[in-house]
């Protein structure tokens, strides 16, 4: 036999007992050529072209996922940032054809799409000034729709400009959805270093270096890492690492198998597997449960950095072994109200924002899913923004803030969205001002190591 | 077999019955006619004889031992046409295992339709069925 009986069992084990699915299959779509002068026009084009284009998706997932005897938890579409979307410059404009994109993907039965964005790392055109403006009633409005904004990178520094207005944005799009539990505030996401190749959600774009169409699979499993785990038992950390990456190769081969044959069937080019540790709300899907089992008493006692760091590098080495096409955020994940053992090392007092931030600066990506009281200042909220983007921004990475100022709510309470993103306890915000800081404005310079050639 | 190693067998047959002395011109012109009649006649079986880029399937049953599951597995598998390349059982702790890697290439039944026969099939003998394309355990078990 090519296959021994533990070699079955083991691919058995693995995609029926551990909870093990491919988080995402994520087809890119340029809409670069849907741009017109005339918004109604322009939405059409982009209805016309993503109903034409990732209209057979679902089906040859299906087909697929049903052949390897796998699962894929979300189907999903990724556009051009909307703003580089020639149409008129105006707020009005951007809700048609967030409205177009919406009903496509509701038709076609796709969870969620990402793409209504501004890239203003640099600067702001007018385009991604009304886009922006924009935000709050088309994330209010619509179903699917998922926005972000790129306020800084290594080479341009922070657009501190672009900080304040998402920040004001936010307070009113946390207002407008407040009988939701302000729920349009996790469907948007701002960064530093956006990746154009992101698989995974809200902050999932189709870059402008990518071609017309392109799939991408962003992997899950982190029920896999934490069962290897526990069955190694008391070994030292440099056998640990090994563990992990052995569970991360075969998490990664199974996206990359997936996706290039789900490319192959669509006739488009397969892009990347993002091996980021994607955690559920489910129970034994945790990423703060792997770090439980490699020997904290909770998330976010002391070593939990350090525990984190060595996770997202091993998965990373276990990764790149298993192809060639790593891309996207590929790192751990750490969404306070998606992961079951972060939620309780929040209510337990165990896991603070500060340490939260800590860990931000060993893994991909940010502070994701937190809740904050809804009364933070808008001030507040773009110091805490900055804080994280400034992490990225000095250390070359990703770094990205979804946090929900959830309208109405004190720290204790919690804010339930259901399904995959899951409930976040309200969590506290240090209060000191940082109010004549924020209103100097501006852009925070490029750091000197932007400086490579 | 390739058409090369094909003419070379027929041209010794002939050689060896022929009387000594036979034209080797002739021989070989009869020996090209017979490859082209065999080509002909049997072209499509000689193509799958050595079956390249074949899609294996993996069967995996789990579940309490009792007689018969075997048979039971491999009355659906023939009734569909459906080759068993390779079978292998096992008890652990008195649990039945089998894995058995089948040959759907002439299958009577769909992918999807075999899949169904072999589960309900599983469901009337009280075992577990897995089923898939062995891409993944080739994928996952081989670097």
């Amino acid at each position: 036999m090519d296959y021994t009986r533990r070699e079955i069992l083991e691919t058995l084990r693995m995609t029926e007992l551990e909870h093990f699915d491919v988080r995402t299959v994520t087809i890119g779509v340029s809409l670069l050529d849907c741009g017109h002068e005339d918004p109604e026009e322009a939405g059409r084009r982009v209805y016309a072209k993503l109903m034409r284009v990732a209209g057979p998706l679902p089906g040859v997932v299906a087909e697929i996922t049903e052949a390897l005897g796998i699962r894929v938890a979300n189907r999903r579409i990724a556009v051009s940032p909307v703003a580089l979307i020639g149409t008129r410059a105006e707020p009005a404009s951007y809700l048609a054809i967030a409205r177009a994109i919406d009903r496509a993907a509701q038709e076609m039965g796709f969870d969620f799409v990402g793409g209504y964005s501004a890239l203003v790392h640099d600067g702001f055109t007018r385009a991604d000034r009304a886009l922006i403006a924009s935000m709050p009633e088309a994330l209010s409005t619509t179903k699917t729709l998922c926005s972000s904004v790129n306020a800084g990178s290594s080479r341009t520094g922070l657009n501190l400009d672009a900080v304040r207005l998402v920040a004001h944005m936010l307070k009113e799009t946390a207002y407008l959805t407040r009988e939701s539990g302000s729920l349009g505030c996790a469907k948007f996401v701002i960064f530093a270093n956006a990746v154009e190749d992101n698989p995974f959600m809200a902050g999932a774009f189709h870059g402008i270096g990518l071609p017309e169409v392109v799939i991408h699979t962003g992997v899950s499993g982190p029920g896999v890492v934490c069962q290897a785990i526990r069955r190694a038992g008391p070994c030292d950390l440099r056998a640990l690492a090994e563990v992990i990456k052995r569970a991360a190769y075969r998490i990664t081969k199974v996206g990359e198998i997936l996706g290039r044959q789900v490319a192959d069937k669509m006739g488009v080019p397969f892009g990347i597997v993002d091996l980021s540790l994607a955690p559920t709300p489910e129970l034994g899907d945790s990423v703060g449960e792997v770090l439980e089992a490699m020997g904290l008493e909770r998330t976010g006692a002391c070593g939990t950095t350090a525990a984190l760091a060595m996770l997202t590098d091993a998965v990373k080495k276990g990764g790149v072994m298993a192809t060639s096409a790593v891309g996207g955020l590929s790192g751990a994940f750490i969404p306070v109200s998606e992961d079951a053992a972060m939620i309780a090392a929040v209510r337990e007092g165990a896991l603070s924002l500060e340490k939260l931030e800590a860990m931000t600066s060993v893994c991909s990506v940010g502070l994701d899913m937190v809740a904050v009281p809804g009364d933070v200042s808008e001030e507040l909220l773009t110091g805490f923004i900055a804080d994280e983007l400034a992490i990225g921004i000095i250390n070359h990475k990703t770094t990205a803030v979804r946090v929900i100022p959830a309208y109405g709510k004190r720290v204790g309470e919690s804010v339930s969205f259901g399904g995959l993103l899951g409930e976040a306890p309200v969590m506290d915000l240090r209060r000191l001002s940082c109010e004549a800081f924020v209103r100097r404005g501006g852009q925070m310079p490029a750091p000197i190591t932007s400086l490579r050639n | 077999m390739d058409r090369e190693r094909l003419a070379y067998q027929v041209a010794e047959i002939l050689l060896r019955h022929l009387p000594q002395g036979a034209e080797p011109s002739a021989v070989e012109a009869v020996a090209a006619d017979l490859v082209r009649l065999l080509e002909a006649q049997g072209g499509e079986a000689a193509a799958t004889d050595e079956p390249s880029g074949r899609r294996l399937m993996v069967l995996t049953v789990l579940g309490r031992n009792h007689s018969g599951i075997v048979h039971a597995f491999s009355e659906v598998l023939a009734e569909a046409a459906v080759d068993i390349v390779d079978i292998n059982q096992t008890i652990v702790h008195g649990n039945f295992a089998m894995m058995m890697i089948v040959d759907p290439t002439s299958s009577k039944l769909s992918f999807t339709d075999l899949k169904a026969a072999l589960k309900h099939r599983g469901d009337e003998v009280g075992v577990q069925v897995f089923v898939q394309y062995e891409d993944l355990m080739r994928a996952l078990n081989r670097i």
